[in-house]
């Protein structure tokens, strides 16, 4: 199973819209979601009060979604340049030391540049459900009304290319 | 509600104390209360912006205004505004 290392807000979006169940519940069949500590501090924590904090809360606990810390810091020098919070550049040190690590999902522009920048891959949430049917491990249908449910909380165009994107896998299949 | 003192500049009370004399119906401490609601509103708009075109990120951004990450989600939720700034007009997504 791919391992995914998730940023704070594509973790929250995750959690919080659904699709007949949280969409969160409809990634982790088909893959190992890591998340760092400052992440679960964001989410679950601070979150507390807001059902996707629970929700996240609750896959920590069951370990569904796991949470580790970073375990050497080996690029806090040039993470320090870019104007980005604690849970993202522990994501960033977090993918790099994740052995078999596919992707960091993240829906932040400074975040993904710097991750991109530091040679790993970075996935908006949408890139990642869309993998996830060329991978055979969500069907299509279910992809799309996934695609639809978070729309809102992403810039204009974006989903309408994962949707086109989505057309294309399942054409060449 | 809490309440707290806070240093007002001179030509914005007497400004406030004008317009309750005009009859604005409202007492100077909620005028106040308005202003500061106005002036959250134009630092978040102010901040959304810089976010928007990718200066910091959206934890910095919660940083930035005070609130942790998921309140400046639901913050932004409540406006209709996306909490992700990628575009893509600008970026290339993965293939």
């Amino acid at each position: 199973m791919t391992t995914i290392i998730f940023d704070a807000s594509p973790l929250i979006t995750a959690c919080k819209f659904k699709v007949k169940k949280l969409v969160i519940d409809h990634l982790l069949p088909a893959c190992q979601i890591v998340i760092t500590p400052s992440v679960e501090r964001e989410v679950a924590i601070l979150g507390a009060r807001y059902p996707d904090g629970t929700a996240a809360g609750e896959r920590i606990a069951r370990g569904d979604i796991e949470v580790v810390p970073v375990a050497e810091r080996k690029w806090e020098r040039p993470l320090a340049a870019y104007a980005l919070g604690d849970g993202e550049r522990e994501s960033i040190e977090v993918c790099a030391q994740t052995e078999g690590a596919e992707a960091l999902i993240v829906d932040d522009y400074l975040a993904f540049v710097t991750a991109t920048r530091l040679g790993l891959k970075a996935w908006m949430l949408p890139d990642l459900v869309v993998q996830l049917v060329v991978r055979g491990a969500l069907p299509g249908e279910l992809a799309r009304d996934i695609l639809e449910a978070i729309r809102s909380r992403y810039q204009a165009g974006v989903i309408a290319h994962s949707l086109e994107r989505l057309q294309e896998v399942e054409g060449d299949a | 509600m809490p309440k707290v003192v806070v240093s007002v500049e001179e030509k914005i009370l007497e400004s406030l104390e004008r317009r309750t004399a005009a009859g604005a119906g409202e007492d100077i401490s909620k005028l106040l209360a308005e202003l500061i609601d106005l002036g959250f509103e134009y630092r978040l708009r102010q901040l959304y912006g810089r976010f928007e075109a990718g200066e910091f990120s959206l934890e910095y951004f919660a940083r930035e205004l005070g609130l942790n990450l998921r309140e400046l989600y639901a913050s932004l939720e409540e406006r209709g505004l996306p909490t992700s700034n990628i575009d893509a007009r600008s970026t290339t997504t993965i293939r």
